[in-house]
């Protein structure tokens, strides 16, 4: 026991001698928290529109004007013809273009019904879709606005009381930022771990230490709790910048929250060690664990594409994947307030893959060369 | 007992047998040198032994224990000292040696002095707070040296310790080494520098992974028995050269220094003899029997082992 | 000349080391597949659960409407006495459906009454789409029972939008994905491959025989970059070939254009490992900053998911200096929109300039290396 706190010693004492590195670990995972807390937004703000206005009546101005004070349009180019979107559309100065036909005021100045062509560019059919669906709501609160100074009725025969649950105003923010708080930390300490090990093989004082008394699992722990402390540091600094910054409201447990990601930093430094008893050098640690585990493991784990849009197929494979757990835990206990009692099967899946990665890792390093 | 017995140790990788069947025995207190050219298999053999490669086939007993099957047991009782320097660049001279004590469990009290001892030993007293990264080659193979037997081990392996140091520095490493016999520690060293290699004890000469010879120094010279060798300083050494070949009794030449050696076949031809046949064909020359050197033998060795 | 001798010995060395080959060449086509199949924003099989508090035939005909429009799964009958919003905390369903009791007789007569759909907001995205769906399927169940209940209708609503799509009429998510995925595969393996070289040199001490060697520093980063340059074009334009195969991924533009943007895109994005490489001292630290300035920044900022019209000013200026960025727009363009280099030259434009700049700083940086302590 005693020789693991020598290692744990010595690791931070070399680390202290490398301030570049030290400052990555500390800096980078704000730094990256930060910027993709902002970046990784799904809700649609600013769509670039150009206006298509046959009618050029003071009723058509007013609905442009609808279109301009709502925060998700904005409109860039108002044009006399269709023909004339086509540049605008195409060179991406624009996604969106609203049509008002040329006797669209007529009518509606006398209550008859008028139709307004929205066209959309579909590259990218999530966001279109979502500000099509907005464009719609749009005309149509406009339309039954206009429709009751006509004396017409509104209400439907069976209307929908829609209640949105944990994120009312759907900032997609509060439902990213707990899956970039995982991001981060996997890829910080996955790479400090395996390459911890990694490196003291190519440099040859592995070799120094596997002649000593020193026994395999004391070398492990020694190796990965260091990085376990930093890793939880780093934890500590994200959730509060996540929180402090953000706001991102952090409804259940506090401990609770801090204990899974002790039990996340297992499988993250595991997956470390265990890409580093199959790499010889560190260019293949960071090939492999980059490619092989980093990659699927961001978009396999639900953190950005929902798992029930992946073929049936493919779901089961996302067992495989820890951060799946971790993204369920970490959402719960921020958004939804929920404990143990509604996640206990994730927190117990999620442990027990970091037993078995540390367990395999520990089978795969072995002191002597067969 | 002996310190080390080997038993036809042998280790393959794939197609390559780097260790073909070696077997030996070290007796305690002895400076047992492993002698042979880059490639030979000297450092494979030390990693078996020190329990760092798992031998294919044969035995090899440390201190009694057979490191085939228990490699852990024998680890507190050795020390190993790599070819590459191995210990911590970024870590101080103190923080190495502490570093290692803990490792190997040394109770404070011990702690001290033995701290001490190999700050003593490598000369590095007063310079404790250095970064090991800073020092230079020799500081840095005494520095290796010390944390290897901070633990005092009673055997030790040193693999080609004092390559790319200066010889000065050689010179004082080898002094420690034969101290550290003189007070009852095994010592296998390999190198591939000769003149080292008269320090030891008894000397195995390994040639592509099999034991070519094994003895003392004055016993493998003995190979050179009925074989004189003969320097002949020549003006022009080449030329000589040329002329001692064609003749009949001798077995072979080599150029040393600025003179020749010539292997004869026989103690029949004398070096005056020589001296006359020079001269006849125009080369004044002088010419003694000398001693034959380790380096002699090792490349008479090295050569027969080979056919 | 003097970097072919360095790129030929880098090509010697790429090709001994069959893993990294393996991976330079292999591996981003392995990932398009499993992505490009797996991933995807469309939403359907949302899994639905319902408490139905009426029980009639036409409670249930609500029920079927949902189920029947391909959108929803049933996955639960919530009974009375549960609260439906614990069937949200555990995840079993993604929205829940109440129908109010005397439903069935209230819309039977013409009485105005509502459904109730509680929806899991965590994913705002899949949120605004359920509640789009939702909203829809309650409109027309409205309409049809305004016609069985011989309601007079109100009037035809005075405004309606007609949408038209272009470009992918069928909003495919994944035509929209996988010019991201080719871009953000290519990045990546780009900057990782590069990163590494010029560190490991130093790292092992091979370093010092090139800076002896007549070999000049501009030289020697062109000839790190270009053996490199020509794995990562072969597989780029592997992967896009695959996409159009595999994924319908349509070709409108031009294949000169393609070929030229993908060139200046990789060449921007070697030039950028080899950047990192110059400025690191270790390995290691290499690569943190690998991933720390592409990795991630290139998934989140280039456009590949997240619209860079919806992020901050702040942001939005970052993101140019990201060249996945302009690649992104130019690969799009050309294969989703059919357009030429007369809309996107700027792009091409920005990518030269950047991999100018990068090549320009990394020979800088080395030079000022090489020539301390010479």
């Amino acid at each position: 026991m005693k020789r693991v706190l020598h290692l744990v010693r010595k690791e931070f004492l070399e680390l202290r001698q490398d301030p570049k590195l030290f400052g990555i670990v500390v800096l980078a995972p704000i730094i990256q928290l930060i910027m993709l807390g902002y970046a990784t937004t799904t809700d649609v703000h600013n769509v670039p529109v150009v206006v298509v206005d046959e009618d050029r009546s003071s009723a058509s101005r007013e609905l442009v004007s609808r279109f301009e004070a709502s925060e998700t349009f904005v409109v860039v180019d108002a044009v006399s013809s269709i023909d004339e979107i086509v540049p605008d559309l195409d060179g991406g100065a624009a996604w969106m273009a609203l049509v008002i036909p040329a006797d669209y005021g007529e009518r509606v100045g006398s209550g008859r019904p008028s139709v307004i062509q929205v066209i959309a560019d579909g590259t990218d059919a999530n966001s279109t879709n979502v500000a099509l669906g907005y464009a719609r709501a749009l005309v149509t609160s406009y339309g039954s606005e206009l429709g009751v100074s006509h004396g017409r009725r509104a209400a439907p025969l069976v209307g929908a009381d829609i209640r949105v649950w944990f994120n009312p105003s759907l900032e997609s923010q509060v439902f990213m930022i707990p899956g970039i708080l995982a991001l981060v930390l996997l890829v910080v300490t996955t790479n400090l771990s395996s390459m911890a090990i990694v490196r003291e093989k190519e440099l040859g004082t592995l070799e120094q230490l596997n002649v000593t008394p020193l026994a395999r699992w004391e070398l492990i722990v020694g190796k990965l709790v260091p990085y376990a402390i930093l890793g939880m540091a780093d934890a500590l600094l994200v959730v509060t910048v996540a929180v402090g910054w953000f706001e991102v409201p952090l409804r259940g447990s506090p401990t609770l929250l801090l204990a899974m990601c002790l039990v996340y930093l297992l499988t993250t430094l595991g997956l470390g060690l265990l890409v580093s008893t199959i790499s010889k050098t560190q260019q293949q640690a960071m090939m492999t664990s980059s490619f092989f585990f980093l990659l699927p493991m961001i978009f396999f784990s639900g953190f950005i594409f929902p798992i029930e849009n992946m073929p049936t197929v493919v779901q089961p494979f996302t067992y495989l994947v820890p951060l799946r757990y971790f993204l369920v835990i970490l959402r719960g206990i921020f958004l939804k307030g929920i404990g143990l009692e509604v996640f206990w099967p994730e927190a117990l899946a999620l442990l027990a893959w970091g037993l078995a990665i540390l367990a395999l890792a520990t089978l795969r390093s072995s002191k002597r060369l067969a | 007992m002996n310190a080390i017995e080997v038993r036809h140790l042998t280790r393959r990788f794939g197609a390559f047998v780097a260790v073909n069947d070696l077997s030996f025995d070290v007796g305690q207190g002895e400076i047992f040198g492993f002698l042979g050219s880059n490639g030979a298999g000297k450092s494979t053999t030390i990693r078996m032994l020190c329990g760092l490669l798992r031998p294919t086939s044969g035995s090899a007993t440390v201190g009694g224990t057979d490191v085939g099957r228990d490699p852990e047991a024998v680890k507190l009782r050795i020390g190993y000292m790599s070819q590459r320097f191995s210990l911590y660049e970024k870590l101080t001279v103190d923080q190495n040696i502490a570093f290692f004590a803990g490792i190997y469990g040394l109770p404070r009290e011990r702690f001290a002095a033995r701290r001490a001892a190999v700050l003593e030993m490598s000369g590095l007293k007063g310079r404790e707070s250095a970064l090991t990264g800073s020092l230079s080659g020799g500081w840095k193979q005494r520095l290796g040296l010390g944390c290897a037997i901070l633990h005092e081990p009673p055997i030790v392996f040193l693999d080609e310790p004092t390559g790319g140091v200066d010889p000065l520095s050689r010179r004082r490493f080898w002094r420690l080494i034969e101290e550290l016999a003189k007070s009852g520690t095994t010592v296998l060293v390999t190198t591939h520098y000769l003149d080292e290699a008269e320090h030891c004890h008894r000397i195995a000469i390994i040639h592509a992974g099999r034991l070519a010879a094994l003895g003392t120094v004055a016993e493998l010279k003995r190979i050179f028995a009925g074989r004189p060798i003969l320097e002949v300083q020549a003006q022009e050494p080449v030329e000589a050269m040329r002329r001692l070949d064609e003749m009949p009794d001798v077995e072979k030449t080599s150029i040393f220094g600025s003179a020749v050696h010539a292997v004869m076949r026989s103690a029949d031809a004398g070096p005056e003899a020589i001296t006359a046949r020079l001269a006849s064909v125009g080369i004044s020359s002088s010419c003694r029997v000398v001693e034959p050197s380790l380096e002699d033998a090792f490349l008479d060795i090295a050569e027969r082992s080979v056919s | 000349m003097k970097a072919l001798a360095v790129a030929v010995k880098e090509i010697r060395q790429i090709s001994r080391d069959r893993r990294t080959l393996a991976i330079l060449l292999f591996v981003p086509a392995f990932f398009l597949l499993l992505y490009g199949y797996a991933l995807n924003f469309d939403i359907r099989n949302i899994p639905l659960a319902v408490q139905d508090n009426d029980r009639t035939s036409t409670s249930r005909g609500v029920i079927s409407a949902f189920v029947q429009s391909g959108y929803f799964d049933l996955v639960q009958d919530v009974p009375r006495s549960v609260d439906v919003v614990d069937v949200l905390d555990r995840g079993d369903a993604r929205a829940v459906l109440v129908i109010p009791g005397g439903f069935g007789s209230d819309a039977g007569r013409g009485q105005p009454t509502s459904v109730q759909m509680i929806i899991n907001g965590d994913n705002a995205n899949t949120a605004t789409t359920v509640m789009g769906y939702a909203v829809g399927l309650v409109s027309a169940i409205s309409a049809r029972y305004q016609r069985e209940a011989r309601v007079l209708a109100p009037a035809a609503p005075l405004l309606t939008a007609e949408t038209r799509v272009w470009y992918n009429p069928e909003l495919r998510s994944t035509y929209f994905l996988v010019p991201g995925l080719i871009a953000y595969i290519a990045m990546l393996t780009a900057v990782v491959s590069t990163a590494l070289s010029i560190v490991r040199e130093k790292e092992v001490g091979t370093m010092e025989q090139v800076r002896m060697s007549p070999v000049g520093p501009f030289a020697y980063v062109i000839g790190k970059t270009v053996p490199f340059f020509c794995v990562s074009l072969v597989s780029s334009m592997g992967i896009i070939g695959l996409s159009m195969l595999l994924f319908d991924l349509p070709m409108r533009g031009s294949w000169l254009l393609l070929f030229v943007s993908v060139s200046v895109f990789l060449v921007g994005a070697l030039a950028f490992g080899v950047l990192i490489s110059t400025l690191a001292e270790t390995q290691q630290v290499a690569f943190q900053v690998a991933l720390l300035t592409s990795y991630l920044p290139t998934l989140m900022l280039s456009g590949f998911i997240f619209p860079i019209s919806s992020m901050p000013v702040v942001l939005q200026a970052i993101t140019y200096t990201v060249p996945a960025r302009y690649f992104l727009i130019a690969l799009r363009g050309i294969v989703l929109k059919g357009v030429g280099a007369e809309v996107f030259w700027p792009q091409l434009v920005a990518l030269a300039v950047f991999a100018a700049v990068v090549l320009t700083l990394a020979s800088l940086r080395l030079k000022r290396e090489w020539g301390m302590g010479r």
